[in-house]
Formats: structure tokens, sequence, C-alpha cells
């Protein structure tokens, strides 16, 4: 243990500035679930602090992941590729097991624990992620020559998120889709296949949206949400109403009046929505800014790694820094009202234990790729160079 | 190699080309961001104000009513009324058995008035509830339920003032008596405010005064609450002891017009809602008019003695006790044979004033009655106030001048008939009608010679000394002048022989008038229905009652009998 300790002190290779800005989000995060819940909380629960005070424990829990994760070599995540594929799929099929799967709202996501609710495809996401990053490794010169290389990991991923849509959970097939493309975009996949794969990809995602009468509507109300306010386009229009009342500087810290009942789901899929109100454009433009720089910092882990010859490593950073930003953008997006509606948290921020803890393992995967870069790669000067 | 340096070109490329549309993509954000932040701030500002700010009114608290000397006759205390809002209300089920509870009403009348409204979006669950209850309602945190502040009145001498102070809604606004005449002047400029409340309609702040709320101003009336209980209380005795149908009791200022008492039988407590029924809440002595029989005689002979053809000492033939005008018969219940004026009014004989009418020019007598206020409205301005009849055809027809000699064919009202009377005390002066405390000079008109009004005074002070038909109105150390009245109800075209009304017309002390009352009997069961048997007792109890209470100087005091002198020396 003391040996693991010294070790632990000397070899601390930490990527602060990635670590930072997540910590930040979080703590941030924490605080607005914290003011977004507030009378919600103490409506339902008779305490203003049960959403408050789960969210800080759920950020406890993913600090100490993160501090697991980090120890945890990425040649074990590469070698377990094929347990990932198979878990997830497990994992899919069980949400539908009676009394294990948990129906809320229609939508068939949850796993039962009893004491909380393990959303499956939070974890899904990453777990499909590393074995992408792993099949990238070990198949490089198909994806980048043949076809097939392409399509085999795609068909994968389409039962995946078929199984997804099953739940139903929209968004979450369509990050995973988009990211699984960025990711063979990036590894080199031949343009006109990607063309053709995109258009198609395209077209499914336009042919869902408008199959379910539920998502039709979504996309109408969200087309014109002032046509509607008081029912179709209610929580889109309290949502933009409370973004601009946020103006310059906000309504300060705990000063929302969307969070008293008028915005649903303010505390987890709207939290951006609050967050703008009380803190502003000031807030918006900073959380915003916190989120380009991760997709950017996950960028440049992911092109060290291709120098230092650590390909899965890059795949793996790539594809997290293309979740992180695409959910987050998505998520923003949806509360400005510029994308209709998903059912999306904001990664790192939105109230709830999955999310929250799934995006601490993503946080704790990057910080492990930047531990294994080796240390001349990632210093200023070896760079110039 | 080559190869594997072209494939590493390619991925910077679109390593970059991913960036950028990162960073194109956060941009956008950004830009819909000021967008929405500054450029639509105003608009969507404005719509989240339209959602979440009210404008409420904060009620403003309603002005007492006072008695002459200060005493509450009518005062409003702070409380609350629970709402709801139905369509929110319904969300929150669980909670209504303790609201039922709390509010102590039934579980299926709150699930009633909420199923039956759920279109509204306010119903009153209970109104005038305590403070207490309101905060304990409040405290049980139920989804669109709320507080109003609002007023309970209450009126501490309840059925004793109820007529002239009537009573408010539950909305505290005037419903009846003064209350409802003074309704503006009570009634305060009730506050606005804008509050933010969240969706389910509970305020979560103040945004902004608009108006303060202005409380109502305070009415101070004329009412003396000490002669109005003793009135009160001699009525409903009196009332009682003959079973009578109704009966008024009024008092006023001769000098003022104030009325200092003014009560009536039946009576209502306005403090009780089940009591105010239509029957009761009329007061009588304002809205119904009745005819004043014997007791208009005083102003017949003020007519005479005006016309300048009679004397106080004119001797007017009144045998055989009855004549005959066209096809009427005039009739005295005695043959009283030769009277002076002082006669007449003493035996109140129709056949004295009858000849008497005769003799005025034809519209003399109207003019006089006219001048003393019957036949028009007081201008109190109480609400439902009755002008009476005085019927210009009184001016020519011999038969009608006659009846209206005797006080047949024209009707007033108590207020007008005690107004005549103090004219008749303040030496021919009428006062104006004030139910508010007058506190500057009062301008009274000139309506009769001081000289008529004067002497008819003192004849009818005549009618209560011994002998006379209203000796029961005698008061121990005052000199009274009044006149009875009993008389025979109409009905159906006809006069009926059992059912009278018992009057006493008076004011005392004769030799400094300072009150004048009237006392109002109707239709008292049993043998004894004269206005000399009935009402002027009751006059003499309640007038020599108030001229102690407002410690009025005895102008009459006899010489005290031996008995009374050695308890005088005792005490």
């Amino acid at each position: 243990m003391t040996s693991d300790l010294v070790l632990f002190r000397f070899d601390l290779r930490v990527d602060w500035l990635l670590a930072s800005c997540a910590l930040i989000l979080m703590l941030l995060g924490v605080v607005m679930v914290g003011s977004a819940s507030f009378s919600m909380s103490e409506r339902i629960f008779g305490s203003p602090y049960h959403y408050l005070i789960r969210q800080s424990l759920f950020a406890f829990m993913g600090l100490f992941l993160i501090l697991v994760v980090g120890r945890v070599p990425l040649l074990n995540w590469q070698n377990m590729r094929m347990w990932m594929l198979v878990i997830s799929l497990v994992l899919l099929l069980l949400v539908f097991v009676p009394g294990l799967g948990k129906t809320v709202n229609g939508s068939t996501r949850w796993l039962d624990f009893g004491l909380f609710r393990f959303q499956v495809s939070e974890l899904v996401k990453l777990l499909m992620l590393v074995y992408l990053s792993g099949y990238m490794v070990a198949h490089q010169e198909e994806v980048r020559q043949n076809p097939w290389g392409v399509l085999r990991p795609l068909l994968v991923f389409v039962l995946v998120a078929v199984l997804m849509l099953i739940e139903p959970d929209f968004g979450a097939a369509v990050v995973l889709l988009a990211t699984m493309m960025g990711v063979l975009f990036l590894a080199g996949a031949r343009l006109w296949l990607f063309g053709i794969l995109s258009l198609l990809g395209g077209a499914v995602v336009v042919w869902l949206s408008t199959s379910a009468a539920y998502r039709l509507a979504r996309i109408t109300s969200f087309l014109d949400p002032w046509a509607d306010p008081y029912d179709k386009g209610f929580q889109l229009t309290q949502s933009l109403i409370a973004i601009g009342s946020g103006s310059w500087t906000g309504t300060g810290l705990g000063g929302s009046v969307q969070k008293l009942f008028y915005l649903p789901e303010a505390h987890t899929d709207f939290l951006f929505a609050i967050l703008a109100e009380e803190l502003g454009l000031l807030g918006v433009s900073m959380v915003i800014v916190l989120f380009s720089f991760m997709v950017w910092r996950a960028f440049r882990l992911a092109y060290w790694s291709l120098q230092a010859e650590k390909p899965f490593a890059a795949y793996l950073s790539y594809g997290l820094g293309i979740w992180i930003g695409l959910q987050a953008f998505v998520n923003i997006g949806v509360n400005m009202g510029v994308l209709p509606t998903k059912g999306l948290t904001l990664p790192l921020m939105s109230y709830g234990g999955s999310s929250t803890l799934v995006m601490c393992l993503v946080i704790g995967l990057l910080l492990r790729v930047y531990h294994e870069l080796p240390p001349e790669i990632t210093t200023p000067k070896e760079k110039a160079s | 190699m080559k190869g594997k340096g072209r494939d590493d070109l390619m991925q910077q490329a679109r390593h970059r080309f991913l960036l950028l549309l990162f960073a194109a993509i956060a941009i956008g954000l950004l830009v819909r961001a000021v967008d929405l932040q500054v450029l639509r701030q105003a608009f969507l500002q404005n719509q989240g104000d339209v959602r979440q700010q009210r404008v409420v009114t904060t009620a403003a608290h309603r002005g007492m009513v006072l008695d002459r000397n200060g005493e509450a006759l009518a005062v409003s205390t702070p409380v609350d009324a629970v709402w709801a809002n139905p369509k929110k209300l319904l969300s929150d089920q669980d909670l209504w058995p303790q609201l039922a509870a709390l509010l102590d009403l039934p579980l299926s009348a709150i699930q009633k008035k909420v199923f039956k409204n759920q279109q509204k979006g306010f119903i009153y669950l209970k109104r005038l509830v305590t403070p207490i209850l309101g905060q304990q309602v409040m405290a049980l945190k139920i989804a669109g339920v709320g507080l109003q502040r609002e007023y309970y009145r209450y009126y501490p001498a309840g059925e004793v003032t109820s007529h002239v102070v009537g009573f408010t809604n539950i909305d505290d606004q005037g419903q009846e008596g003064l209350e409802l005449a003074f309704d503006r002047w009570l009634t305060g400029v009730p506050g606005r405010k804008l509050i933010v409340q969240d969706r389910l309609g509970r305020p979560v702040g103040d945004l902004q005064q608009l108006t303060v709320a202005q409380p109502g101003k305070n009415l101070t009336l004329s009412i003396d609450k000490r002669l109005q209980y003793l009135a009160y209380r001699e009525l409903k005795a009196t009332v009682q002891k003959y079973r009578a149908r109704s009966g008024s009791v009024v008092i006023m200022d001769v000098h003022t017009g104030e009325i200092l008492a003014m009560v009536n039988q039946p009576s209502y407590n306005p403090n009780k809602r089940s009591e105010r029924r239509s029957a009761a809440l009329r007061n009588r002595a304002v809205t119904d008019v009745l005819e004043p029989g014997s007791t208009i005689k005083p102003l017949t002979v003020v007519a005479a003695l005006e016309s300048g053809q009679y004397r106080p000492d004119t001797l007017i033939q009144t045998s055989p006790g009855w004549f005959m005008v066209k096809r009427l018969t005039v009739q005295d219940s005695h043959d009283y044979g030769l009277l002076d004026l002082t006669g007449i009014i003493r035996k109140s004989s129709n056949v004295g004033v009858s000849k008497i009418a005769l003799s005025l020019a034809p519209e003399q007598l109207w003019d006089v009655f006219s001048r003393l206020g019957l036949g028009r409205s007081s201008g109190s301005g109480f609400p439902g106030e009755s002008a009476g009849l005085l019927s210009r055809s009184g001016k020519k027809g011999k038969v009608k001048r006659v009846t209206m000699s005797y006080g047949y064919g024209l009707s007033v009202t108590p207020l007008q008939l005690v107004r005549a009377y103090s004219a008749l005390a303040a030496e021919g002066i009428l006062p104006p009608v004030f139910f508010q405390k007058v506190t500057d000079g009062v301008k009274g008109e000139r309506v009769l010679s001081r000289q008529a009004a004067l002497r008819v005074s003192k004849m009818m002070m005549a009618v209560v000394a011994k002998g006379g038909t209203g000796a029961r109105a005698r008061i121990v150390g005052y000199q009274v002048a009044g006149k009875t009245g009993t008389v025979r109800k109409s009905a159906s075209g006809t006069y009926a022989k059992d059912r009278h009304v018992a009057l006493f017309s008076g004011f005392a002390p004769v030799s400094s008038p300072r009150l004048a009352a009237v006392v109002v009997v109707n239709e008292p069961q049993g043998k004894k229905y004269y206005g000399g048997q009935v009402a002027a007792p009751l006059f003499s109890k309640v007038m020599s009652g108030a001229l102690r209470l407002l410690n009025v100087l005895p102008d009459d005091l006899p010489e005290p009998p031996m008995e009374y002198a050695s308890i005088g020396g005792g005490l």
C-alpha cells in the first residue's frame, strides 16, 4: 500500500487541464441541480435538498470512480472489447425482462436496483465506444480499404441502436450512431462510403423522427413553439423564456422563476435553461467554452496517442470526445430551441446517477489516456519539434 | 511509408475538420444564446412576465361605524379567505382529507366543489376564516390553494342598531342601512400590487406595490348608543306586552335634526346571516308609511293660528259631537260642546279640527303640512326612505281637507312625523335630518311663525296633563308636550274596525325643548289599543330615560310630597 502511494505521488501524470475543466462542470452541475430542484424537491419530498444531496453523493462516487478507472491500464479495456459488446447486448436485453426493467413515461430504459435505477443506454454508449476502438485497432487496414471493414461494426451498432430504439431511447441511439460515424471518419474510412452512410443514416433519422407520432409532435412543436405555447410548445417556450430572462448576467443563483414548476425537467434535461436564467449569457458562454475545450482536449489526447503509436487510446479519445461534445451541444441546442426535444442529459451536469457515473468513467478513461502517454509527447518542447 | 504519410495527412485533415465542425457548432450556440438573451430578451422576458406575474388587490380596511360618543357599532377585523385553483388542486387529492378536516367541511363538499369547477381558475373554499386557521391551511402546502386577506364585519350592538347601521355582504359592500348609504365613505381604496407566482398559483414574492390600499374612513353617527338601547328595550317590551305586529321609536334632537335613536320591532341580528330575512330588515321608521291620525291635529291648529282667524281662546262649537260634510260623517267619541283650541287638541276633537279646516283658505292646511316636511323625502339619504303621500287634492276638495285635518288621507313616515314635531318644538324652525353626528352649526329653515309654534306647544301640554288623552306620557320633572293618535288601519278600501296603530308624538322639556320622539305600535292585540294607553307610556319611559341620560335640566320639579322629601333627606 505504501509503495503504491509513493508510486502514485512520483508517477503523478495527470491532465490537470482536463481534470479541472471536468471538475468545474461537475461542481457547477451540482450547484445548479440543487438550485433548480429546490422548490420541486420540497414539494415532493418535503425537503428542498433531496436532489442536491443525491447529486452530491453521485458526484463523490463519480470522483472515486475516476480514481479507480485512472489506475486501470487501457490494455485491459482493449483486450476485453468483445466482452464489452456482450455486456452491452445483455444489458439492453435485460431491460425487457419483467421485474428488472423499469418503465418511466412510456420508456423502458432503466434497470431497477431498488435503491437506485440504472439507465442502461448511458453505460452501453461507453462500452460500445470501447468495443469500437478495439475493433479499429484490430482491423485498421480493413476499415481504410474495404467497405466490409466499415460495415461489420456498423451492423453491430445498428443492432444496438435498434435495441435502444425499442426501449425507446431515440436520443441515445442517435448520439451513439453519430459518434461511431465520427470515429470511422477519423479512422480513415473512404469518403464515398462515408457519404453514403451519412446520407443513409440521415434518412433513417428523418424517417424515425416522423414515424412515431410523439416524435413528430415534438418536431412540429419545435418548429413553432409559440403556435401552442400552453400545450405542445409548453416545455420549449418555458425553456426559451428561462434563457431569455437570464439576459447578460442572469437573475442570480436561486433567482430563477421558471424552476418554480413552470419548466418541466428543470433539474435534468433542461438544467441548462435554468443555468442560463440564473447565470445569464456569462454562464452560458462559460459552459459552452468548457465543453468545447473538453472536445478539443480529447482530440489533442487522440492526436498525441496516434503520435505515440497508441491507436486504441487514440480512437477511444476521439470517441469519448465526440460523444461528450455531441451530447452537450445537442442538449444545449434542445434547450435553446434549435433542435427537437431528445431526452438527452447535459453531461457531467444534469441530475442523474447513471449519467453522472458514466460520465465520470469517461473522464477517468481520458485521464488514463493522458497518463499512459510518454511525457516527451505531451510537453510543449517536444510538440514544437 | 509514403502511403502512411499520406494517411497521416488525411487523418490530420479530418481531425481538423471535425474540430472546426465542433467549433462552428459552439459558435452557433453562442450566437443563438446572444439572440435569445440579448436580442429577444425583452420579448421572452415579457412572455415570462405574462405567465408569472399577477396583479392582486389588497383589501382595504373598511371604516368603523361609531355612535356619537365613539362607541363602536360596526367593526372590521382582518380574516382570511381560503381560495383554490381547482385545476391545480386536482393534482393533490391525497391531501384533501386534511384540508377538509381543517376547514371543518365534509370531504364530499370539497370534492363536489372542485370537480364542478374544474374549468375555473379560482373558487373560494371557505371564507372568513381566522388568520391562525389560514396559516394552518397554508402549512399543508397543497397545490393551488391560497389565502386572501379580507375583513369580517362585526356589529357589537347586534339587533339594537341593525336597522340604522345595516350590514355588508361577504364582499364587504354595504347592503342595507347606513352601511349602504355611506358605502363609498366607509370603503377604502383597495391597493394593487404586482406579484410573482409559481406555476401552482402560489405567490412567491412581491415585485411592486402599484397602489397602496387606503383604509376607509370612520363614520360617526348621530345615534347615541345608550338611548338606542333604552328605546329598543322599552319598545320590545311594549310590543311583546301588547302582542303588536310591529313598532318603531324615533328620537330626534329638535335643534340639530340628529337622530339620537331609531329602533324598530321586529329586528334581526346582523351578525347572523341566517337572520337577515326580508321582513325584519326594513327600517320601518323610515321606509314604512302610516296615516298619522290625531297626531296631525296640532299641525291643523298651527294652520289655524297662522291664518290669523283663530286665537288660542277662540271657541268652536263641536255639538252634537258629529256633523256631515257632503256624505262624510265626522264624529267625536263624546259631545264636547264648546271648545277652545287647547280643548280641541286635549280632547282630540275631530269635529273641531274639521270645522277649522273648512274655515281656512283651501290650500292653507296643505301648505302648512307641506312646509313641515310631509309628503316629501327628508333628505336624510337613508336607503329606501319613503316620501309619504300628501295629495295635492288636499288643496281643494272639502272632504279631503276635512279628513286631512284629523290625519287621514295622507301618509307619513315616523321620521317625518318626528321632524314636524321638532319644528313645533324648535319654535317653528324645521331641522334637516342627520344620521351622522353634526359638529358644526345646523341651519334649519323657519317654516312657521314663532308665536304659532309656541302657542301650540303650550296647548299640547294639556294632552299630557291629568285628564288628557296622553296623561300616561307624563314624565316626572319635565314638562311634556305631545299628542296621542289611534289610527284605524285601512284595509281594502275601507277602514278596519279591529286593526289599529297606536301613536304618540311629542317633545320635552317644553320650556327649552331638546328632544322630540315618535312612538308607533302597530296593531296591538287585545282591549287596549289606544295611543294614550299603549304608545303614551312607552313614550314616557323612553323620553324620561333619554332626558336623564343626556342630563337635561328638569323644568318641572314639583313640590316634593312629604314621603319623597324624607327619602331624599335620607340620601
